[in-house]
């Protein structure tokens, strides 16, 4: 718990533009960074980062101490991201909890190992984005707030709207899919990899 | 035997016990399974490179200050307690600015009557109306919707 953001966040509630602007400093890489990857790009990630912390000036007389600040923001950058991709037609509507169908697939445990120690860092980053840009929204935005935020389950559901246990199977199985895609582009040769 | 419906755990448990979210008898119990267990030990790995994967994501930034350019767009708008109307197009939101104005003229008249009040008491009421969800959240299908019934119901905290 960082209280220092719950400090300036409440003195921003009252009205004091300089404490938002440390907000603004103190989180604006994270909440650009993160509605980057979730947007595919610099510009959009450069307006709906402003946007969204317009969106949280304005709306910061709802926000209670209560609600940590990071996770209160990063439901306002989430929710500026879906709309967007709504807006764009890209957002798809995929079940991302219904438990697998069964004997969908081969069990993945069984499928032999990632090429991992073959490939250069520069091959998994790329590897990774093209990963990332091909999974629904919200295996995207889950897998973002887990592994880049550092957030607990108990945050993840804060700033999602969802139950716990729904954190618990929706990051295993967002985690699945990139294997699964992963292994998908194993087969290629790194030239195709980074293509 | 540990896992009677199963012979291994799921990627559900895997994953949460990766991310030290099992409770101290799962996880204990897990760590057993594992200890004896190739095929799950490589499955735990897989997502322990996965983690490492995004470890090696470059950090992002705007690269500028954005502190400054939000600072200027909220000089150009209105609409938040305590802001004097300097802009020159403060005017030009009417109807719009004569709510704001009187709320604020509320507001501080309530501050006034309740000068022991806590800040809140001192935040115009229109501003009251604002609900605890924050904005832009838009439905389109389940999993644009849940945040409003799940926030609702408490899990924010
Ligand atoms: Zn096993």
């Amino acid at each position: 718990m960082d209280d220092a953001d719950e400090a300036l966040a409440l003195r921003a509630r009252s009205g004091e533009r300089e404490a938002f602007a440390s907000l603004v400093r103190r989180h604006q890489d994270r909440v650009f960074g993160f509605l980057l990857r979730m947007l595919g790009n610099r510009e959009d990630a450069m307006d709906l980062t402003q946007d969204a912390f317009l969106k949280a000036w304005n709306a910061l007389p709802g926000w209670r101490p209560e609600a940590r600040f990071t996770t209160w923001l990063f439901q306002i950058a989430r929710n500026a991201a879906l709309d967007l991709l709504r807006r764009r037609g890209s957002l798809q509507f995929v079940s991302l909890d219904d438990p697998p169908q069964q004997g969908d697939a081969q069990d993945p445990r069984d499928a032999g190992p990632l090429p991992e120690e073959r490939l250069a860092d520069r091959q998994r980053i790329d590897l990774l984005q093209r990963a990332l840009a091909a999974l629904p929204a919200g295996y995207r935005e889950i897998l973002l707030l887990r592994e880049l935020e550092n957030m607990s389950y108990t945050e993840i559901a804060a700033t999602l709207g969802i139950q716990e246990g729904t954190v618990k199977s929706r990051l295993a199985r967002a985690r699945a899919a990139v294997l699964d895609n992963y292994r998908h582009h194993a087969g290629r040769s790194p030239d195709d990899l980074s293509a | 035997m540990t896992y009677p419906h199963e012979l291994h755990p799921s990627d559900e448990q895997l994953s949460a016990y990766q991310d030290d979210e099992l409770d101290a008898a799962a996880h204990r119990r897990l760590g057993a399974h594992l200890a004896a267990c190739p095929r799950c030990t490589a499955r735990i790995a897989d997502f322990a490179a996965l983690s490492a994967d995004f470890a090696l994501l470059p950090p992002e930034s705007p690269g500028v200050d954005l502190a400054g350019v939000i600072e200027g767009r909220l000089t150009a708008a209105p609409g938040r307690p305590r802001t004097t109307p300097r802009a020159p197009g403060w005017y030009g939101l009417l109807p719009l600015g004569i709510g704001a104005a009187a709320s604020l003229a509320l507001g501080i008249a309530l501050g006034v009557a309740l000068p022991t009040g806590g800040a809140a008491l001192h935040r115009p009421v229109a501003l009251t109306v604002f609900d605890p969800f924050p904005p832009g959240s838009l439905c389109a299908g389940r999993d644009a919707c849940y945040a409003r019934g799940a926030l609702s119901s408490g899990v924010m905290r």
